[in-house]
């Protein structure tokens, strides 16, 4: 909101200058965005008047023509080119002489146009910086004085503060809200704005009518009938204050009703009374099918639970949003019915968004009005209404009050204020601010007692007294302290912990750590093979489709960044992300209204290595990414898991069938890992293979904890065999690992595979599997007897078993 | 008398292989064999008593001439291999130290992770344990239970995605304080890091973005211990030259309430572009927990009271790193990422390019 310095020095005798006021402004809660002057580098004009035009110098490119007007000053005539066509004999206006400078540094000079010389420049509003009309040079009124300072007549010479006010403080969205705040931050006197109505012969009673049949929703209607009126356009300090603050000014009774506005922040209608059948004014809800066409000329279809100001029988208004189309004050409106009015904020706001339509009125009266200061709105705006239109004020008001809203009084205990801030100011300043803002203090009793003025809604009990105080007194003055609490014990959520584990664990193995969007497309989750459309929970107002349902799973998100990098020329990509995946809620989430799980996704694609001298070329397969999976599980301290090729659950479908698994730890599933399908791949455009995992951290944390087992040191040396075993190709290292397994060879220390071999002397279908054999003993030294026979016996197992044979053994 | 044919073979044997040794290795290969513990010539010597008394002196003799003539060769040999070595080593030229070590770089630890793990730090380090809450909440934990009427304005504060008419994607982690304040009787001492969303997405505002909740409950705790742990907060985060001011403000679950700037760490407080010439920096609202909302968990507001503060990780990382768009948090450019990578932050000295070598150094 715009808030003028001069108007704000009306209603409060400070000495401040714009920038401290807004410091002091800033520290109190009222953020000031900025204070800047109301035009700037304005400087040298003066009210001329037209004295004669005396030559036509023919039409401007624009189509307008250019005469030679004589301007006077008190002092001297200037002869000035003007191509305005609204320049005539006897207009006062604003005037440029050689000398003087417009906004923008424009410095004006005498010019010659076409060998005629012109002394100076006749100005627009938008020349001046003060308006938006081009259209013809600014028109002043017939008694302004001729040669004063423009700026200092129409109050140019102002600064504009626009602040912020946040949604408890309606009060303060007015200059004498402000002003009163400004009252008590520094102690100058605060002045109420003068609102001495001098009532005509005619009684208001006589001329209108107010009834409400729903309180509920309008608990006070006032109204006043100002009679006589001309309308005009309204006078230049009233259309400039108007426009300074950036409201645009219509007529003379229009513009008093938004200056009031501004002035004491509450929203008043003027209705043309002509169009009131018997002045009378109904407020109630619509009723169904109701329709009405507004100010801004838009018809509206009204709901039953809209609140209405009516004539006998139709609409007429949008109580406290917006007035209406076919009562609204013309250049032929002669009587005027201002309404003051209080709606209940709740069905303002209601209304307003129902009918997606804003407006200073709606704003205010949805963040609360003040419903005893509307009668003070209304005197003022009866009286200015009838100074500027030539008008009488109707005798008395129409005032429809059915249950006056108490005040309430609230008992504050200074020490409680010590207690909750740390400090607290001394009694006097206390009641001294209170008193400021406009509370009413009782000092007599160890706790005062506050009656809390009909302005402050925001101010409900002791807490909010509490604030009231210490702001104005300054929290720079709360102490700086660390309290001794309670110790305990810190803790972290076990999730938590173990996704930090896993992430460095990801990050050492050379992986970055991503995060996306919770909010993913549902087409591309079509495209990745998504079958779960009814488990997706979507976004009733996405900012697009592209994220509109709440992710499943983390692959979308991960596939989304391999794709980006791709498209900027890094096709190599490592990456992981923890996050939320989302799914309907089921009984075990209590209060909790979705399924979140805590998942780890990984995505490889590219280049296993970044380049260096020292690396190979190799890319990413399947391997790289089980690899990244078991770091994970073994992170969360799991070293056995199984690996499940067709599990009883399925698979994501975006993983390729051939190339996928799932992922167990005993009974528990926890996860899959694969290679991403082609579909997927082209539905993100990613030209090279991408290698997936997911894990869910919620099921691993649910897994009993792993503390690790020390096993005695080995005393006795071991002895280690190779065996290299060609097998059928079908055969798995997992079934030939379980096959020696279980044959439970005592002293088998360990057992890996070092090396997988297919082509070239295997033959076709067949390939070569190397495994290294430890033999240990606890408790001797195995004989080279001892060894040889065990592996003989494995040897034997295995080709029999797998009919395979042995490619050489050392 | 003829010397011991076995000797001799075994002298003339290691004689050529010392002649023909290509490097110290090897030469260090043939000592142990003809003379280590079980070398040839040691089992010979060894062996002695087998032959007969006659014969043994000779031998004897023989085999310990052999064995000195042999270490005596070795040595001479070893001399000369050495020399050998360090010329072909000079040849070669020098071992390049200039090229890059080997290794496998670690990946990059997200900068809002690592921007929020240095938050819960400092306030594990001050008692505050770690809390957690649902992303998709119920209106009444995310607005009813923290004062928020129906129909007030204070909604529009925070634009909010809606899933159904009662649900929603939560605006703040101000929940996690419901939540925890209903599940555990006072003293309270948590902070609460999560992802938040809100409906608006430009250079500064995400639809998504993470914050972190900060709870304090106890019989005796005032606003003047909030500033006092900003205050310290501030100084671990940004620097011990930082400084808070606490600035009234309006959160419906607080009361009285505080905005809290930071003194501008760019340009101690002199004004820059960052701060936009203010010379503070926003960075957290924070208040005393509204009576209102402590009545709406069950605590008692005349028994216990409490404060309550909310940053903005995104915030805190783009003041911190200097980054001037939060849409390159979620993009996941990897050389944006990288940035973030141990081997690229800070910036790591690298050896100077070969020739010039100024800034190798030994000692
Ligand atoms: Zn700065």
């Amino acid at each position: 909101m715009k808030i003028s310095y001069r108007w704000l020095k009306e209603f409060v005798e400070t000495d401040l200058g714009p920038a401290e006021i807004k410091e002091r402004l800033v520290h109190a809660g009222i953020e000031v965005a900025s204070a800047s002057p109301v035009v700037e580098g304005l400087s040298g004009v003066v009210v001329g008047e037209i004295e004669a035009i005396e030559t036509d110098l023919g039409p401007t490119p624009a189509g307008h023509h250019n005469r030679l007007c004589r301007v006077a000053l008190p002092d001297r005539k200037f002869s000035v080119i003007c191509g305005a066509p609204n320049a005539a004999p006897g207009l006062r206006t604003a005037f440029a002489p050689p000398g003087a400078t417009l906004p923008g540094g424009r410095a004006i000079t005498a010019t010659r146009i076409r060998g005629v010389v012109s002394e100076g420049m006749l100005c627009s509003e938008k020349e001046l910086g003060i308006g938006e009309d081009a259209s013809g040079i600014l028109e002043l009124p017939a008694d302004a004085p001729v040669g004063a300072d423009l700026s200092t007549y129409l109050g140019l010479d102002d600064t504009i503060l626009e602040i912020e006010i946040t949604p408890n403080r309606p009060d303060a969205l007015s200059v004498v809200g402000v002003a009163r705040e400004l009252s008590a931050l520094t102690g100058a006197p605060f002045r109420f704005p003068q609102a001495a109505v001098r009532d005509g012969e005619q009684a208001a009673a006589a001329l209108a009518a107010v009834e409400i049949t729903d309180p509920d929703l309008c608990p006070r209607y006032a109204a006043r009938v100002i009679t006589g009126l001309s309308v005009r356009p309204s006078p230049p300090w009233l259309a400039q204050r108007l426009r300074a603050v950036g409201l645009r000014p219509i007529n003379n009774l229009v513009d008093v009703t938004n200056y009031v506005l501004w002035e004491l922040g509450h929203p008043l209608h003027a209705f043309d009374h002509a169009t009131l059948p018997g002045g009378r004014i109904v407020v109630r809800r619509a009723r169904a099918g109701e329709r009405m066409t507004t100010l801004d000329g838009r018809e509206r279809a009204l709901e039953p639970d809209m609140l209405m100001i009516c004539d006998a029988e139709r609409a007429v208004a949008v109580g406290g949003v917006m007035g209406g189309a076919a009562t609204e004050v013309t250049p032929r409106t002669t009587t005027v019915l201002l309404e003051a009015a209080c709606f209940t904020p709740g069905s303002i706001r209601r209304t307003s968004r129902a009918l997606g339509l804003s407006t200073d009125a709606s704003y205010r009266f949805e963040r609360g009005a003040d419903i005893e200061g509307l009668r003070a709105a209304l005197d003022r705006a009866a009286q200015l209404m009838a100074d500027l239109g030539g008008g009488t004020v109707a005798r008395g008001v129409v005032d429809v009050y059915p249950a006056p809203r108490p005040h309430s009084r609230i008992a504050l205990r200074l020490e409680r204020v010590e207690r909750l801030i740390g400090a607290c100011p001394p009694r006097p300043e206390a009641v001294r601010i209170l008193q400021a803002l406009g509370f009413a203090v009782d000092d007599s009793a160890p706790a005062l007692q506050v009656v809390v003025p009909s302005f402050r809604r925001d101010i409900a009990q002791e807490a909010d007294l509490v604030e009231e105080i210490i702001r104005v007194w300054g929290y720079e003055r709360i102490p700086l302290t660390l309290g001794a609490g309670a110790q305990a014990l810190v803790k972290r959520p076990p999730q938590l912990g173990l996704a930090r584990e896993m992430s460095r664990t990801l990050n050492a193995a050379g992986l970055s750590e991503v995060i996306t969007y919770a909010f993913v497309d549902p087409d591309r989750l079509k495209a990745m093979g998504w079958a779960g459309e009814q488990g997706l929970i979507a976004l009733q107002n996405p900012i697009s489709r592209e994220r509109s349902v709440l992710r499943p799973m983390l692959a979308p998100g991960l596939l989304e960044v391999l794709a980006l990098n791709a498209s900027r020329q890094l096709p190599d990509a490592r990456v992981f992300e923890v996050g939320h995946v989302f799914s309907p809620q089921v009984e075990s989430d209590g209060d909790r209204p979705a399924h979140e799980e805590l998942w780890l996704g990984i995505a490889l694609t590219g280049l296993r290595q970044p380049r260096a001298w020292h690396a190979g070329r190799e890319r990413v397969d399947i391997y790289d990414v089980k690899g990244a999976a078991t770091l994970v599980l073994a992170a969360a301290g799991i070293s056995a898991f199984d690996v499940v090729a067709e599990p009883a659950g399925g698979l994501p479908g975006y993983l390729a069938r051939a190339c996928a698994a799932a992922l167990s730890v005993g009974e528990t599933g926890v996860g899959w890992f694969g290679e991403v399908t082609h579909e997927t791949r082209e539905a993100f455009d990613l030209p090279a293979p991408v290698f997936l995992a997911e894990l869910s951290l919620t099921a691993l944390c649910a897994l009993p904890a792993v503390t690790p087992r020390y096993q005695p040191l080995p005393r006795f040396p071991s002895v280690q065999r190779d065996l290299a075993l060609v097998v059928s190709a079908d055969v798995t290292a997992g079934e030939i690992e379980a096959a020696i397994r279980a044959m439970d060879v005592p002293w088998l220390a360990r057992l890996q595979v070092f090396d997988v071999y297919a082509g070239g002397q295997v033959g076709s279908g067949r390939r070569s599997l190397a495994w290294s054999l430890t033999f240990q003993a606890p408790d001797r030294t195995l004989t080279d007897a001892e060894v040889n026979d065990t592996h003989a016996r494995i040897v034997k197992e295995l080709t029999e078993r797998f009919r395979g044979e042995v490619r050489g053994t050392t | 008398m003829a010397p011991d044919p076995r000797v001799q073979q075994i002298r003339d044997r290691a004689l050529a292989d010392i002649a023909a040794a290509r490097s110290t290795a090897d030469l260090e290969q043939i000592r142990i064999r003809v003379l280590g513990r079980s070398g040839e010539l040691t089992a010979r010597l060894r062996s002695l008593g087998a032959i007969p008394a006659a014969e043994r002196p000779q031998v004897g003799q023989a085999a310990n001439r052999a064995k000195a003539e042999l270490e005596e060769q070795i040595q001479a040999r070893l001399q000369a291999l050495r020399v050998e070595e360090r010329s072909r080593q000079r040849e070669a030229g020098r071992v390049d130290l200039t090229l890059p070590g080997r290794v496998t770089p670690a990946g990059a630890v997200h900068p809002i992770t690592r921007v929020q793990d240095e938050i819960i730090a400092i306030f594990e380090g001050l008692g505050f344990s770690v809390a957690e809450g649902p992303e998709v909440e119920s209106d009444y934990y995310n607005f009813a239970a923290l004062n928020f009427p129906d129909d007030h304005p204070a909604r529009d504060m925070q634009d909010t995605f809606h899933l159904s008419p009662d649900t929603l994607l939560r605006t703040h982690t101000s929940p996690v304080q419901i939540r925890t304040m209903k599940a555990q009787p006072p003293p309270v001492r948590v902070i609460c890091p999560g992802k938040v969303y809100r409906r608006d997405a430009d250079i500064t505002h995400s639809p998504m973005f993470h914050q972190v909740e900060g709870l304090a409950i106890d019989r005796n705790i005032s606003m003047g211990d909030l500033r006092g742990t900003l205050d310290l907060f501030a100084r671990e985060m940004f620097g011990s030259r930082s400084r808070i001011r606490f600035r009234p403000s309006f959160f419906p679950f607080t009361e009285p309430s505080a905005e809290v700037d930071v003194l501008c760490f760019l340009c101690g407080g002199g004004g820059c572009r960052v701060c936009k010439q203010d010379g503070w920096l926003e960075i957290l609202g924070s208040g005393m927990v509204h009576p209102d909302v402590l009545r709406n968990v069950g605590y008692d507001p005349e028994e216990v009271m409490g404060w309550a503060f909310g940053m903005g990780v995104e915030r805190v990382a783009m003041l911190k790193y200097g980054i001037d768009d939060i849409r390159l948090f979620f993009e996941n450019d990897l050389r944006f990422l990288g940035q973030f990578a141990p081997l690229t932050l800070p910036p790591h000295p690298s050896l100077s390019p070969a020739g010039r070598g100024t800034r190798m150094r030994r000692r």
